[in-house]
């Protein structure tokens, strides 16, 4: 398959998901281009998890195609999925307990721009702690580390599931940091799950907001944050400026 | 008395060496793929047969039949794990038992019905045979020579596992299957690899036991009760906790059958109840 200029880096077409005869995600559609940026909002338990679970392959697909770069990654295995250029972020981070925070990251390694060295000058608290056991680390260095370990794939796009969650306001503002530099300057496609909606927003170019496993709004990320009776309907909450 | 101590710990070490090679593989399979392969010890019978085989109809030297052992026995184990186990990877363990079983009984009428029920012949090279006399105690140089082999193969099998980007992969896997294959680790593959490396080295300690224990067909099932104990003593995964597992076994078994012949078979059983009443999980077992 030829790829042209305009061809998204992931479509999602008419995903129906879930996991075994349960149905979670119906009718699913959405594009992201390459270096684009997409937040994924929406209430606790509206299926934003299981959305990024079935990018990676881990949900029962019912029906509906995954094209990655053009090329049909539907009945593809996860790993190759990750092969190919997805990074996952898992949301409970997942880090390999028994593993060191070096062996973290080298079990993900693939070549690229992002090495180790690399990895220590965006997050130097994990270069710090490199020879730590996974299980030996904060919550905020797990989160950095479960980022870090992504980046180690060096993907064009990275799949993150509310990266901030749990953590304090001095480490949010830290690891906010750390992505905003990949998606401004390092050109890493983005997908954002995040319940802080001010700050995903504010990082990320287009939005959609997800009720009952379905797509009910789609808008820029500056104007949904502007509107406030959209957010508020649908989240719940206001955003802090 | 003293004298004989030695002896009895020379060649208890030296029975829980051969006991090791034959049981680590399993302990790494079941701790770290949740896999109950009862059928481990056909993979010993069958480098033991592939020694015999290559020695005694084509002449091969002892030593220079030992990797061939390790290798049909590895491969044997993947053509198996292609076509059966991995059917059964998230199967009951009641499933997973019945089919190793039934392979252990169609593994013992197979060799019975190719090699006969009688006790296989091994001819050591002279180098191998005789003994020393340290002080009183007597020395096998077979018995040394299997202790060094097994040291040879913990270190490297260690080495392996800590110390490479594959073996902290397989770790990673152990870890959280999910998370690894998200992060494009070949799962089933990096267990295939764990998978036939452990069956192989069943394969070598198969070929190894030959002179010590015997070889005829009901090694696969004879030998699958000592293997399972060591396992469950040392603690599913560990490499270190099957080691001084096998070894502790080995010696009281020795031990038992030199001193307390009357009992001495049941010794190791004996053994056995109190380290795990001592330590349900295993010596080294995390759960």
């Amino acid at each position: 398959m030829v790829s042209s200029l305009a061809e998204p880096l992931l479509a999602l077409r008419n995903i129906r998901a879930g996991y075994g005869e349960a149905v979670v995600l119906d009718n699913i559609s959405l594009e992201l281009a390459d270096r684009g940026s997409l937040a994924v909002l929406g209430r606790n338990g509206v299926g934003k998890s299981t959305l990024l679970l079935t990018i990676m392959g881990f949900t029962t697909l019912r029906r509906g195609n995954i094209l990655w770069q053009g090329r049909d990654i539907t009945a593809l295995a996860p790993h190759r999925r990750a092969r190919a250029g997805i990074g996952w972020v898992a949301q409970e981070r997942e880090i390999f307990a028994n593993l060191t925070v070096e062996e973290n990251l080298t079990v993900a390694a693939r070549p690229g721009r992002w090495d180790k060295r690399a990895i220590f000058e965006l997050f130097p608290r994990i270069g710090e702690r490199r020879a730590n056991k996974g299980n030996q680390l904060s919550g905020g260095e797990q989160q950095m580390l479960a980022m870090a370990r992504a980046l180690m794939t060096n993907p064009a796009l990275l799949l993150l599931d509310e990266p901030l969650e749990g953590l304090a306001p001095i480490i949010v503002e830290e690891l906010a940091g750390a992505l905003k530099r990949m998606i401004r300057d390092e050109g890493t496609a983005v997908i954002l799950i995040e319940q802080h909606a001010g700050i995903a927003l504010s990082l990320t170019e287009d939005a959609v907001l997800l009720e009952r496993g379905a797509i009910v709004h789609r808008a820029k990320s500056a104007d949904l944050m502007k509107d406030a009776a959209t957010l508020d309907r649908y989240i719940g909450m206001k955003i802090k400026a | 008395m003293i004298v004989s101590m030695f002896g009895v710990l020379f060649d208890g070490l030296a029975y829980g060496m051969l006991l090791f090679l034959l049981s680590v593989g399993l302990s790494v399979t079941l701790g770290m793929m949740n896999f109950v392969n009862l059928a481990h010890c056909t993979f010993g019978m069958i480098g033991g047969y592939v020694t015999v085989t290559l020695m005694n109809s084509m002449g091969w030297p002892f030593l220079a039949t030992l990797p061939a052992a390790f290798l049909v026995a590895a491969a044997a184990s993947v053509v198996f794990e292609r076509t059966m186990f991995r059917r059964l990877y998230r199967s009951t363990d009641l499933d997973q038992c019945l089919l190793t079983i039934g392979l252990v009984f169609v593994s013992v009428a197979s060799a019975a019905w190719l090699y006969g029920t009688i006790q296989q012949p091994v001819n050591l090279p002279s180098y191998l045979r005789g003994s020393y006399n340290v002080m009183g105690v007597t020395i096998g140089v077979y018995r040394l020579f299997l202790i060094g082999m097994s040291i040879v193969i913990t270190v490297a099998l260690v080495g392996a596992l800590e110390y490479t980007r594959f073996g902290a992969q397989v770790r990673a896997a152990v870890d959280n299957q999910r998370m690894a294959r998200g992060l494009g680790i070949n799962v089933d593959g990096a267990f295939a690899v764990t998978f036939a490396l452990g069956s192989g080295l069943a394969g070598l300690g198969g070929a190894l036991a030959i002179d010590i224990v015997g070889l005829d067909p009901s090694f696969a099932l004879a030998y699958l009760v000592y293997v399972l104990i060591v396992v469950s003593v040392g603690g599913l995964g560990s490499i270190a906790g099957s080691l001084v597992a096998a070894i502790v076994l080995g010696i009281s078994d020795m031990a038992g059958k030199y001193y307390f012949p009357e009992i001495g078979s049941f010794l190791i059983y004996l053994v056995m109840l109190s380290l795990l009443m001592w330590r349900p999980v295993g010596l080294f077992g995390k759960r």
